[in-house]
């Protein structure tokens, strides 16, 4: 057992030197041969929605983990992009990858936009400005009819011309990929020590000289810039657009994924997420008494337990090294070793 | 003169709209101020006291004044329910990341109590035709329905009330003295928390009956709370945090604002233009109109 996981170790240390943890490495190569077992189409979906969710805490989590500001606006930079996306395709005749890739440039921008006029305020005033410039999107979606068909739905052609879930399955595993790998290795860089640095204290960051307000912006835009191409995915998944979409119920959602998989750090959500949505759709019969749990189990895991899952698992790993069972890995630990290094 | 009558007409109606949000707002801004928590289950406490004073008339056959303060009472005590089982726990356990952690919790809180609204009560609208029957002009072309003219005035004699309590009394100067500083109260021998609960419960007692005077407008049903949550936060974050008579001004600003949109660009579009006014404001004064220095810092 010891000799197998040395030798893993050998494998994954020059991975963990970027920052991608080898249990995620391991979760993404089994999640890639999924479809091979799993031919039921109503389980593929349940997986792709929850890998989606996945991406989307993981997003969440950069800022609200590494900079400490609760994006509370999340959801509606998620229904930006999948409007944009989907508008794109529709009025503009673009293909709908351009769409995806339209879809996250325009989000970012705004984004950007957005984290130069209210990030400065930092706390909780930040994301109530993100909450009522989501809030207002959601109004202008809604009452917008020519443009979005309001209400009523705005149908988007799908990504592929198939009606099996096997394409979407594998092209959200990549989007989910290649977002984990760009927050991991963002996170375990300098970059990521500087934000790490402004989200536990904002004045002993900037009296260290870190440009708190500059870190900030690239930690938001890269987050909203996110959101937006996974909504793209989700408009051109799902074909249907209604400004609900949109809605702080969405966000919620999205927070207690990642805060239940463990706050900063970005693996956390994805793996609550994979865990949480198919239990919730697994638990639909229960109807309201559903959410009451939902909302207690968060309740309880913020007082009791607000590491989270990634917490459970560093203490369960932790455990197993002092019985032996695993070896001391901290030799390879991208933490150490680089906190005395000047930004 | 028709100009100046229509505009009269938008300032009553904007004067009777923003009476209860600078009542909401109020309940809010003292919980801020003085428990450091920004609570989004605000408006599920709206909601209770809706539910309770549609059971108040329809139930216990109360009159209408007896419901509403019925309803207040009842918030009241779930108010502490809610603060002794939830943040007090929290406030022992951890004070590390407070803002942040309270606010998911308020989340956590407002999920239950809207589910379990439903849960027990089922989505089905309860209202009432009317409180007190009739209609008032006054020095205007339109007439107000009473209802709307009590739940101003029940309003105004809270909001009077609370600041009678919270400057005249001894419990009500210790609320104040903890929303100033924690550490000095505490060395002064006041029980922080039993004023954490109070507060709290006094809060929810606060929204409770803004929502119970309400009822013959607004039916209850369990997420009737999104929206007045919703818009004691505009007036919360317009006019600073943490500074309780302010609300009272927020209120009006924000009812004006929207009485004026509807009026402009039609329903629907209200929140939009307002929203983006208050953002504006914000861009050129970030801490709010009436910011008091000195008061608890938002950055965390």
């Amino acid at each position: 057992m010891k000799r197998l996981v040395t030798s893993l170790g050998k494998v994954f240390g020059p991975l963990t030197k970027l920052g991608i943890r080898p249990q995620i490495a391991v979760l993404f190569f089994a999640l890639l041969f999924v479809p091979l077992f799993v031919r039921d189409e109503f389980t593929l979906r349940l997986l792709i929605t929850s890998l989606m969710f996945g991406g989307l805490a993981m997003a969440f989590d950069f800022t609200a983990g590494f900079i400490n500001i609760v994006n509370f606006g999340f959801a509606a930079f998620m229904g930006l992009g999948a409007y944009s996306s989907g508008l794109s395709v529709l009025k503009l005749g673009l293909s709908p990858w351009l769409g995806l890739i339209f879809a996250a440039l325009l989000v970012g921008i705004v984004g950007f936009g957005l984290g130069v006029l209210t990030i400065r305020l930092g706390g909780i005033f930040a994301a109530c400005m993100a909450w009522f410039v989501a809030l207002a999107l959601m109004a202008v979606t809604a009452n917008w009819v020519d443009l979005t068909k309001g209400n009523s739905g705005l149908s988007v052609p799908p990504l592929f011309v198939t009606i099996r879930n096997m394409p979407y399955y594998y092209t959200i595993l990549a989007i989910v990929i290649l977002v984990y790998i760009l927050l991991a290795v963002i996170s375990s860089s300098k970059i990521g020590l500087a934000f790490r640095a402004i989200g536990q204290d904002v004045v002993a960051a900037a009296s260290s000289g870190v440009f708190a307000t500059k870190y900030k912006i690239i930690n938001f835009t890269i987050s909203c810039c996110l959101a937006g191409l996974l909504g793209g995915f989700y408009a051109h998944f799902v074909g249907v657009l209604t400004p609900q979409v949109l809605h702080t119920r969405n966000t919620v959602e999205i927070m207690v994924i990642s805060y239940v998989g463990g706050r900063g750090t970005i693996w956390g959500g994805l793996v609550a997420a994979l865990l949480l949505v198919p239990a919730m759709d697994y638990l639909k019969g229960l109807l309201e008494l559903r959410l009451i749990m939902y909302g207690a189990a968060m309740i309880l895991i913020m007082i009791f337990y607000p590491r989270g899952l990634a917490g459970l698992w560093t203490s369960g790993a932790d455990y197993l090294k002092r019985k032996g069972v695993l070896p001391d890995t901290s030799t390879v630990s991208v933490s150490k070793g680089k906190t005395g290094q000047n930004l | 003169m028709e100009m100046l009558q229509q505009s009269w007409d938008i300032i009553v109606t904007a004067i009777l709209r923003g009476g209860l949000y600078a009542l909401m707002a109020v309940g809010l801004s003292l919980v801020f101020g003085v428990m450091n928590i920004a609570n989004f289950s605000h408006g599920e406490f709206y909601m209770i006291g809706s539910y309770f004073a549609f059971f108040g008339i329809t139930e216990f056959k109360f009159g209408p004044l007896p419901s509403i303060i019925f309803a207040g009472l009842a918030a009241f005590a779930i108010g502490m329910i809610v603060e002794r089982g939830v943040f007090n726990p929290l406030r022992q356990k951890s004070k590390k990341g407070w803002l942040m952690n309270t606010f998911l919790l308020t989340l956590g809180v407002s999920i239950i109590m809207q589910n379990g609204v439903r849960m027990i009560w089922g989505s089905r609208y309860r209202g009432v035709t009317q409180f007190w029957p009739g209609r008032t002009k006054i020095f205007t072309s339109m007439e107000i329905a009473n209802d709307r003219l009590v739940a101003f005035i029940i309003a105004m004699i809270t909001i009077t009330l609370l600041w009678y309590f919270l400057t005249y009394t001894r419990t009500g100067r210790a609320i104040r003295a903890v929303s100033q500083d924690e550490t000095g109260a505490s060395l002064m021998g006041i029980d922080l928390n039993w004023i954490h609960t109070l507060t709290f419960a006094l809060s929810c007692m606060l929204a409770a009956i803004a929502g119970a005077s309400l009822l013959s407008i607004n039916p209850a049903f369990p997420t009737m709370g999104v929206n007045p949550l919703y818009k004691s936060w505009f007036v919360l974050i317009l006019v600073g945090m943490g500074n309780i008579w302010g609300s009272i001004y927020g209120g009006l600003i924000v009812g004006l604002l929207e009485t004026i949109s509807i009026y402009r660009f039609g329903a629907g579009w209200q929140d939009v233009i307002s929203l983006i006014i208050i953002i504006l404001i914000l861009l050129v004064k970030p801490s709010g109109l009436f910011a008091k220095k000195g008061v608890k810092s938002v950055l965390e």
